[in-house]
């Protein structure tokens, strides 16, 4: 069996270890003999995303923002496509902003983003630091259980982000705040889901504490329609160290 | 003017003998005391670094991401040897409440200071706080990299700070990092700026895959920096292809760089008027205990600001390899009869150094890493991730002891650059690690562990086995 990976704007979107996502799906694939190609997406590449099986956008300085736009624009139809084939994506931090609606900057100006998600960002001089924890929503625990074999329903990570995020109508979150700030402080929510596009704030990375949500992305990456399980790996180290923080954090 | 003559109130003696009287109950509990009577001082009198700086004739401020201690601690360093009275805080007390303590110290029961310079460390977030009241007549910027950006959120934020302080401080000299686009980005726009580089190329090779580039764009326009080489990270020769922008000339150039082991490197001074090397001047032949290539850097750095403020060329020569490490910059101990390093960790290119410094060292060995998340290690720990132990050879590795607070996460990220579990030890307790590192069978042991875990290992080391290094600085950094 075989994955192709894309990774959006690696040299770009590099902050707080989000690069160890892709790690993380790599090897639990290939510890279950599964071959993963990942390539680099990068400014100024072109092209549509016909053929992928995993789109991987992460986190990075506010300052790269409007460099990084710049390109989004040329390429968002594509991405869109993708997401709408079922093509799995995850977005962490400034990727999970930037694959919203828009994000509307300090100064009052509207920016458009890639519209993926029914999200939309109003920055402000707040900033969400900590360590953070949620309870996936009933549809994430659903398909949590139907993935895997680790019966865990919480994710755990570290969220550092500016300014607000607020889902729109069709938006759906990832998971309920049970310690942390989430989308933006208020509602509760943590991240978006749409189809097998999932955003969030938390880095960590992510996937290497919660190795639960690692393989239900890959199980969709493997197979978007029908259902197919996975071998057991061993994961006591990744459960402790979930667990670990969790004991911490409630 | 009389820098003595300003005129000190009540407040200002009611914090100084506040201080004074906390330092020495600190002494009496034999507490490290670096920043508490300055935070004791300045709740008193939130003004006294504006009383207590003036004494100074001299002051330099070093600056940056990594490196400050090792450049502030060799500035201190050459100026002594030069027979200059000198006060610094060279204890990685950096903060404001730091900077305060170190000078109320230096201070007699009446409040005069003993020392004619002072070489002070300023954290990066503390530049606002402290400069405008030091008034230095050198900044020294060593580089920025991604450190703790849980506490600074990001590079652009502490640059802007640190431009928007100098801005009301135009006496003020700069020493920059010309192979830093980021540090050079400090200076723009000013006319006292020095430049220090190392000449290319080092390993003449394009940057590999998983190297942490940040920063590496065009500070003027925002255009992605095209690069010559690297030496690592976003240092190297860089220029914009969209502007003017690009590696200024370094008035302080280091070559013909030997990091094989103990460092070794030429200095030459450029007339950058006729671009000429200016040998009359003497090219200063540079030997160093220190180890790792970073570190060329920081003796660079600290020997021209030494010169910059008139020690003799021949004084840095002829001292440089009598100064060995202070606490935490890879400390060398004997422990269960083995050679054991100490070092600090606390960002991705720190580590990645510090691998490539160990990497050529022949024998097995068997590492600890201790990783806390208290305020001081800073509180997010992903940049575990971005850090390349892959590179670690495994066949060389007999054992990893992950230990401190985030004992489970460094071991998961070791499982995922590749150690097999027989490979790994979870031993969170700071005593009970050290224990297990010492059954292990290797030719070396390492220890890299984070800030608030570093002075335990480096007390046990003491108390359970000896310190080698000569010259070390026996004093214990405090959290500041
Ligand atoms: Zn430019």
């Amino acid at each position: 069996m075989r994955i192709r990976a894309c990774h959006l704007y690696p040299d770009l979107l590099n902050l707080y270890g989000d690069r160890g996502n892709l790690l993380v799906f790599c090897r639990r694939a290939q510890w279950r003999d599964i071959e993963v190609d990942v390539d680099q997406f990068l400014l100024g590449d072109r092209g549509d995303f016909n053929g992928y099986d995993f789109i991987f956008i992460g986190g990075g300085a506010d300052s790269r923002r409007t460099l990084v736009l710049k390109n989004l624009e040329k390429i968002a139809p594509f991405i869109v496509d993708a997401v709408e084939e079922g093509t799995v994506l995850l977005a962490v931090g400034l990727g999970f902003q930037l694959l919203g609606r828009y994000i509307k900057a300090e100064n009052g100006d509207v920016i458009a983003g890639a519209g993926v998600f029914d999200a939309c960002t109003e920055m402000d001089s707040s900033r969400s630091v900590g360590d953070i924890l949620l309870e996936g929503t009933a549809d994430l625990q659903d398909e949590l259980k139907k993935a895997g074999n680790i019966d865990i329903t919480t994710l755990i990570g570290f969220e550092n982000h500016s300014g607000r995020t607020y889902l729109g109508e069709q938006g759906k979150p990832l998971g309920r705040v049970i310690k942390g700030k989430g989308n933006n402080g208020e509602d509760g929510t943590e991240g978006a889901c749409y189809k097998n596009a999932f955003g969030t704030f938390l880095h960590g990375p992510v996937l290497a504490k919660n190795p639960h949500f690692a393989d239900l992305l890959l199980v969709k990456a493997l197979s978007p329609q029908e259902e197919i399980s996975l071998a057991p790996l061993d994961d006591s180290l990744e459960i402790l160290a979930h667990n670990t923080m969790k004991k911490r954090l409630i | 003017m009389n820098k003595n003559s300003i005129n000190k109130g009540f407040r200002f003696w009611l914090a100084f003998y506040a201080g004074r009287l906390t330092a020495f109950i600190c002494r009496l509990f034999r507490l490290s005391g670096t920043s508490l009577p300055g935070a004791v001082a300045l709740r008193i009198c939130p003004q006294l670094l504006f009383y207590l700086a003036p004494a100074y004739e001299k002051v330099i401020a070093v600056t940056g991401t990594n490196g400050k201690t090792t450049t502030t601690n060799l500035i201190s360093y050459f100026l002594r040897q030069a027979g200059v009275p000198v006060i610094g805080n060279g204890e990685g007390a950096n903060m404001i409440n730091g900077v305060v303590t170190a000078l109320i110290k230096d201070c007699n029961f009446f409040g005069a200071a003993q020392s004619r310079t002072a070489v002070l460390e300023v954290d990066e977030g503390s530049v606002g706080k402290i400069l405008p009241a030091v008034k230095p007549d050198l900044i020294v910027v060593t580089n920025y990299f991604r450190d703790q950006l849980d506490r600074y959120s990001e590079l652009d934020h502490i640059i802007a700070l640190l431009r928007k302080t100098i801005d009301h401080l135009p006496e003020t000299e700069l020493l920059l990092n010309a192979d830093d686009p980021l540090a050079v980005a400090v200076g723009r726009g000013r006319t006292a700026v020095r430049y220090y580089g190392v000449a290319g190329e080092r390993d003449c090779k394009e940057l590999e895959e998983n190297e942490i580039r940040e920063g590496g764009f065009c500070p003027d326009c925002g255009e992605l920096l095209t690069y010559d080489y690297y030496q690592y990270c976003q240092l190297g020769d860089y220029r914009c292809t969209k502007c003017s922008f690009k590696r200024p000339e370094p008035d302080f150039l280091a070559l013909d760089v030997d990091d094989s082991d103990l460092l070794h490197f030429s200095l030459y001074l450029q007339n950058k008027n006729t671009g000429e090397q200016e040998p009359q001047k003497g090219n200063l032949d540079l030997h160093s205990q220190l180890r790792g290539f970073y570190n060329v850097y920081n003796i660079l750095a600290a020997s021209a600001a030494a010169m910059l403020i008139g020690v003799p060329q021949q004084i840095i020569e002829r001292s440089l390899p009598d100064y060995s490490t202070a606490t935490g910059r890879l400390e060398q101990f004997i422990y269960q009869g083995r050679p054991c390093t100490l070092g600090l960790i606390k960002n991705p290119i720190g580590v990645n150094e510090v691998i490539k410094t160990i990497l050529p060292q022949e024998g097995k060995k068997a590492f600890l890493i201790a990783i806390n998340d208290l305020a001081g290690d800073g509180k997010d720990v992903s940049w575990l991730w971005d850090a390349d132990f892959e590179k670690l050879d495994q066949s060389m590795v007999s054992k990893v002891v992950c230990s401190g607070r985030r004992a489970a996460e460094i071991a998961v990220r070791l499982k995922y650059a590749g150690f097999t579990a027989s490979k790994i030890v979870l031993e969170p307790g700071c005593r009970e690690s050290l224990d297990v590192l010492g059954l292990q069978k290797a030719d070396q042991y390492y220890i890299l562990a984070s800030y608030t875990s570093l002075f335990n290992y480096a007390k046990l080391l003491r108390k359970r086995g000896k310190a080698v290094a000569k010259n070390a600085d026996q004093s214990l950094p405090s959290l500041s």
